[in-house]
């Protein structure tokens, strides 16, 4: 059980979660047909409940889009919206927020950007991925980030997170992208970039 | 009641807590496949909550085993005697252990977290002669409790619903006393 990472690991893991951030804000930017900022994306090692406190306000309600990774790597990416920038986006969509078509589109962005972000990951890392369909649901956000880890790395001590904000530009629209390892995951891609222990 | 301080405990992912004081109240928020266990005990004010995460049995390394249920009801149980409860008079009640999306965890069998997480904890009550008075657990949505120490009841707020009492144990001095008009 992993019970620490370098500085030098987690620079790498955030160099990863750049550019399939990066990747993932241009395939956003073109659905929209605006410019999307990314944040500089933190990379995260912490014990769960700090992972779950991490991610923000525990009974926010946000919209996740959960996306498992198959193939070379266990792991998923999440995307979480709050409601507010969950209608936001639904508008520049063109399609009402709180219906079914509405939740339908959010999960279709999930899918473009989770998808992206995979197969950016993928290209970096000579790893064969693939993602699954998306899992999109409306809950209390330390639910969402507290089931999702206890999936991914309830047994382990760390939690590893990987998470970037974009911000579609000129509007009250934000998203957090979360790209969470399982173990074996982690030991994976350091391993490919030459950093494992 | 306006001398009584009022203490909000959180209790977080694989942690627990007990409490005894009239002005307690033991939260957590959002339990998704996570198992939040509540402790009563009949004859005295104290209470007990466990946020308990995955089934087990419990990672020998580990430096979190209040993650594992095999590890966490015991443990809490134990807690709760060590500040006056009586084993014998405490009752249970489990919240949580939903399905919020369809995919499992590494190791895990075809069964979901939510649904194995109450399986196990309810076995361990069962084996520490523990009775679940009431549960609110399974279908797909996250919750949040909340313990009220002084009277003993067991608030449940289901994402995007009302705060709901779930149940109520009967207050310690409301019991009748010998000689006593009802």
């Amino acid at each position: 059980m992993r019970t620490e990472y370098s500085s030098t690991q987690l620079d790498a893991l955030r160099e990863i979660a750049n550019i399939g951030s990066g990747s993932a804000s241009t395939a956003l930017s073109g659905v929209l047909g605006r410019p999307v900022d990314i944040s500089v994306p933190n990379a995260l090692a912490l014990p769960l409940a700090d992972a779950v406190d991490a991610a923000g306000p525990a009974d926010a309600e946000v919209t996740a889009v959960v996306i498992p990774i198959g193939g070379d790597l266990d792991g998923l990416v999440l995307m979480l919206f709050g409601i507010e920038d969950a209608q936001r986006l639904c508008e520049l969509l063109g399609v009402d927020a709180g219906t079914e078509i509405g939740l339908s589109a959010l999960s279709e962005i999930g899918n473009i950007l989770g998808t992206s972000y995979v197969n950016s990951l993928a290209a970096m890392t000579g790893l064969e991925l693939e993602p699954a369909p998306p899992q999109t649901v409306t809950d209390m956000l330390a639910a969402v980030v507290a089931t999702v880890l206890s999936a991914s790395a309830g047994e382990e001590d760390l939690a590893l997170l990987l998470d970037s904000n974009m911000h579609v530009e000129g509007e009250a629209c934000s998203l957090t992208f979360m790209f969470v390892p399982g173990p074996a995951g982690v030991d994976e891609v350091l391993g490919r970039l030459g950093l494992a222990e | 009641m306006d001398d009584v301080v009022v203490v909000s405990r959180n209790v977080r992912m694989g942690e627990f807590a007990c409490c005894s004081a009239p002005g307690d109240v033991l939260l957590t928020i959002g339990l998704g496949s996570c198992i939040g266990l509540v402790l009563l005990d009949q004859r005295t004010t104290v209470a007990g909550l466990a946020h308990i995460v995955l089934p087990g049995p419990r990672v020998s390394s580990t430096r979190e085993p209040g993650k594992f249920a095999d590890y966490a009801v015991p443990a809490l149980i134990a807690q709760a005697v060590g500040i006056g409860a009586n084993r014998s008079s405490l009752e249970a009640v489990l919240v949580g252990g939903a399905s919020m999306f369809a995919f499992n965890a590494p190791g895990l069998s075809s069964m979901d977290v939510g649904q194995r997480n109450a399986e196990v904890v309810r076995a361990e009550l069962e084996q520490a002669r523990i009775p679940v008075r009431e549960a609110s657990t399974g279908g797909t949505k996250g919750r949040t409790v909340r313990v009220h120490v002084a009277d003993r009841t067991v608030m449940v707020k289901e994402a995007g619903g009302p705060e709901l009492e779930l149940w109520t144990g009967r207050p310690v001095s409301a019991r009748p006393r010998r000689g006593v008009p009802a």
